[in-house]
């Protein structure tokens, strides 16, 4: 396939993702918050915006860090990039570029969704009904997600969406676990059942785990649980298994694959124990930063090749006309 | 009989696509006109609101420019369909083929031939390589089968008697048939009923011809399965979504310049498993943008070296370059000339009257009625630029005229064509539109015309500008499969046969369905 289509897919695969995770982590923060002091209000905000990697980025808007702004610039804020309307529409776009890739059904839970949250006034939600917006956001994404699943063709088009999809999600739910994990200490019962809930693990917890909330086990099913899909393992064994039927199933593995599978190793053979009892930060922040490299080595496989005529490099001399 | 929605409804001297002017429903209309009698307003605009939302959610739009990107808008398309009867289509149908196997023609004996229709006198020289489309970059690229026309869309219109007049070629990127078939399939789900004992011919083929067509022209090497592409300058193209519906009912690859490399005069596209060698362009990008080597060195929508590969038969560009020559509207008077010449036929379809304005004495009468006429500059496409005399102001004409004063050779003038009008739903009730029809030709070694075409409705009342770039609204175009004879000799046989079994006279649902 051409390579700008598959990097297209690949991006509406994560966009999405990052909506979606965007909104999860958005609406656990503001209701875990609700009860809480000024301080400790500024410094979980200020958690949040350094787990998804735009700290510097929010303080360069010279906005207070208040819950108000701090959502304002992770939903509405077009010039942040990461933003959740930033991100639809950027999805939009990748899905106008690829139409022929997707089922009339796919591009139009896109294309609505789109224009159904441009059509909101999202200040005003923000202010008063954020939980509605946010359960908005997460349902559309899955619509989205469940019409991809049903409609297309499990072909290449198909495993790039997949692929971009799976490793922004591993990547969010180690961030999921960053933001709370600074509260480890003291996070209670209520915060990590609002963790759970917010990765709609909750209940799946719970048939694993009865009622106990021992952080321990949460951070095992958030990050290593092998069945529950939104944990950082079984993301990464899906992004694998895409990059794996994008290969040449003979000759020597690709770098991603190479780099994805040895991520997908450590995790599989973690010790929870050992994890908790060391640097769990470093730890997730290190996971953070393999599924990045995946994520340049990907590009580089798939979407920047044929380097030898990079269009950009090729010279050509003003005497070289042929016809004048 | 004629209900509610009618009731209101004037023709007002012009000529009526549905009513004659004695006020009767034409033929071709009745069992239309019969079925949407039973329509009221409110369940037209209900429809038009299922209309919109069903166009907006699937993104079926088109790109206005302004200020920065320009602004997505759906196409209107009203909900009333313009009929064309059978005998009348074969008619437009013989004129088109004829008309595009002509400027065909032309063009390889401009481009590879000897010139014959320049030698002979017929067009001079000097108008030809004035033009803004001519290319001589072009000059001895032989194109496979001579179809540098591949895609045409000439629009029609209709004159106060009903005549079929072509008002302009469009012979290098026309755009249109992405809503000529997403209309019908609105049609078919927001108003099922109304085609009913109406026999309408498909439209929804256009891929496979044109993927047919582009098979047939590429390079002898390219074997039995060529690679195809559909070349875009990108999403904020006007036309984007036209060029996606293209490459997906094709089921080829959507690609811009920057997905092409050229390599020793072989043109190739970067997939995700290296370069893959592409046979032929279908390109929906201007001559001026294909290649900076050769034409605007600051394009990026191209690629450098395609020329260079075409030149040396290793890929097919098609529309052919340099066909700007063939619809330059200074050209076009010449047009039914080159069919004389080329074919030894009579023109079927007429031209507009026309008046070319470098020719001294055409202009002095020109200007002396400037005011009664249309003046459009030759170059431009969309409706931009065009002065209409009659609804000028004394400032507009005086500025044409400095303009053509200015420029001869850059404006012709037109008369007014009283274009026929078509009832359009205004609001809650029916209102005379004016219409013109774009109809699309694919030419390979055959030349097919698509039953039907994009029929563009000026939405502003008395307005006779239908583009889209200028507002204009759009009709599903039902060209009907058999003629009045064909339906008449069908009934009495089913009533026959009827007749027989004991069934009554009317038809059952499963015949409608074996004619749709």
């Amino acid at each position: 396939m051409l390579a700008r289509d598959a990097e297209s897919l690949f991006w509406i695969g994560r966009y999405l993702e990052r909506a979606e995770d965007t909104a999860r982590l958005l609406d656990v923060t503001y209701h875990g918050l609700l009860e809480t002091t000024a301080a400790e209000e500024r410094a979980a905000w200020g958690g949040v915006l350094a787990a998804v990697g735009l700290r510097g980025t929010f303080d360069e808007t010279e906005r207070p860090l208040t819950a108000a702004m701090v959502s304002e610039f992770l939903v509405v804020d077009r010039d942040n990039r990461g933003s959740i309307l930033a991100s639809v529409e950027q999805a939009r776009e990748n899905a106008r570029t690829v139409r022929g890739w997707l089922s009339t059904e796919l591009w139009g839970a896109i294309n609505s969704f789109c224009l159904q949250l441009r059509g909101r006034n999202l200040k005003l939600d923000l202010e008063f009904q954020p939980h509605e917006l946010y359960g908005f956001v997460r349902r559309e994404c899955q619509a989205v997600a469940g019409m991809a699943h049903e409609t297309m063709t499990r072909d290449e088009g198909w495993r790039f969406l997949e692929l971009g999809w799976h490793l922004e999600r591993a990547a969010w739910a180690c961030r999921l676990l960053r933001v709370r994990q600074g509260q480890l200490a003291s996070a209670g019962f209520h915060e990590w059942v609002g963790t759970l809930r917010s990765a709609s693990a909750l209940e799946a917890y719970r048939r694993t785990h009865r009622a106990s909330m021992a952080p321990a086990d949460v951070v095992a099913f958030l990050l290593l649980s092998r069945t529950f899909p939104r944990s950082v393992l079984h993301a990464v064994r899906t992004a694998e298994e895409s990059l794996t039927l994008l290969s040449p199933p003979h000759g020597e593995l690709s770098r991603p694959l190479r780099l994805l599978g040895r991520l997908r190793a450590d995790l599989e053979y973690a010790e929870v124990g050992e994890l908790m009892a060391g640097d769990l930060s470093a730890e997730l922040i290190r996971v953070e930063a393999a599924i990045a490299q995946v994520g340049t080595a990907v590009g580089l496989q798939y979407f920047t090749n044929s380097h030898e005529f990079d269009m950009h490099t090729l010279k050509v001399l003003p005497g070289e006309q042929w016809a004048s | 009989m004629v209900g509610d929605l009618f009731r209101e409804y004037r023709t007002e001297g012009f000529f009526d696509e549905v009513f004659t002017p004695d006020g009767e429903v034409r033929d071709h209309y009745g069992a239309l006109v019969e079925r949407l009698s039973r329509f009221d307003a409110d369940d037209l605009a209900r429809r038009e609101l299922r209309r919109d939302a069903a166009f907006r959610s699937q993104g079926i739009t088109f790109t206005v420019y302004g200020e920065g990107e320009g602004i997505e808008r759906t196409f209107p398309m009203d909900l009333l369909p313009r009929v064309v009867p059978a005998d009348e289509w074969a008619v437009v149908e013989d004129g088109l083929a004829q008309r595009v196997t002509a400027l065909n023609r032309f063009l390889d004996d401009l481009y590879v031939g000897d010139r014959a229709i320049v030698r002979d006198g017929i067009i001079p020289w000097w108008l030809l390589s004035s033009s803004d489309g001519f290319a001589r970059e072009a000059f001895g690229v032989p194109v496979p089968l001579g179809a540098r026309v591949l895609v045409a869309g000439s629009d029609l219109v209709r004159d106060a008697e009903g005549t079929y007049r072509v008002l302009e070629d469009n012979l290098r990127s026309p755009s249109g048939i992405s809503y000529v078939v997403e209309n019908r399939v609105a049609m078919t789900r927001l108003l099922p009923h109304v085609f009913a004992n109406t026999p309408v011919r498909p439209v929804d083929h256009y891929g496979r011809s044109l993927l047919g067509a582009l098979t047939r022209v590429a390079p002898p090497a390219a074997g039995e399965n060529p690679t195809i592409v559909v070349l875009t300058p990108g999403v904020y193209n006007s036309a984007y979504f036209e060029h996606v519906f293209l490459a997906a009912h094709m089921g080829v690859e959507l690609i811009e310049g920057r997905d092409l490399v050229v390599d020793d005069h072989v043109v190739y596209m970067r997939t995700t498993q290296g370069l893959q060698r592409v046979d032929v362009i279908y390109r929906r990008i201007d001559d001026s943008f294909l290649d900076p080597v050769v034409f605007r060195h600051d394009s990026t929508l191209g690629v450098p070296g395609l020329l260079a590969a075409v030149r040396a038969g290793n890929v097919t560009v098609t529309n052919a370059i340099g066909n700007g020559v063939a619809d330059d509207k200074a050209v076009y008077p010449y047009v039914p000339e080159m069919i004389r010449f080329y074919l030894g036929e009579e023109p079927i379809l007429p031209n507009v009257e026309t008046y070319l304005l470098w020719d001294p004495e055409q202009r002095a009468a020109v200007l002396e009625r400037l005011d009664q006429l249309v003046i459009k500059p030759v170059a431009e496409a969309g409706g931009y630029g065009i002065t209409i005399g009659p609804a000028a102001t004394d400032a507009e004409l005086a500025a044409c005229r400095d303009a053509i004063l200015a420029d001869p050779r850059g404006w012709i003038a037109q008369e007014v064509v009283s274009l026929s009008r078509h009832p359009t739903l205004v609001g809650d009730h029916l209102e005379g539109r004016h219409v013109d029809l774009r109809p699309f030709v694919v030419t390979s070694d055959t030349v097919e015309v698509i039953p039907g075409g994009l029929t563009r409705v000026a939405m502003k009342a008395g307005s006779l500008v239908v583009n889209s770039s200028q507002g204009g609204g759009s009709k599903d175009t039902w060209v009907l499969a058999r003629t009045a004879a064909e339906v008449a000799a069908e009934e009495a046989e089913l009533a026959e046969a009827a007749e027989g079994s004991g069934l009554s006279g009317a038809r059952s649902d499963a015949t409608i369905e074996a004619v749709r």
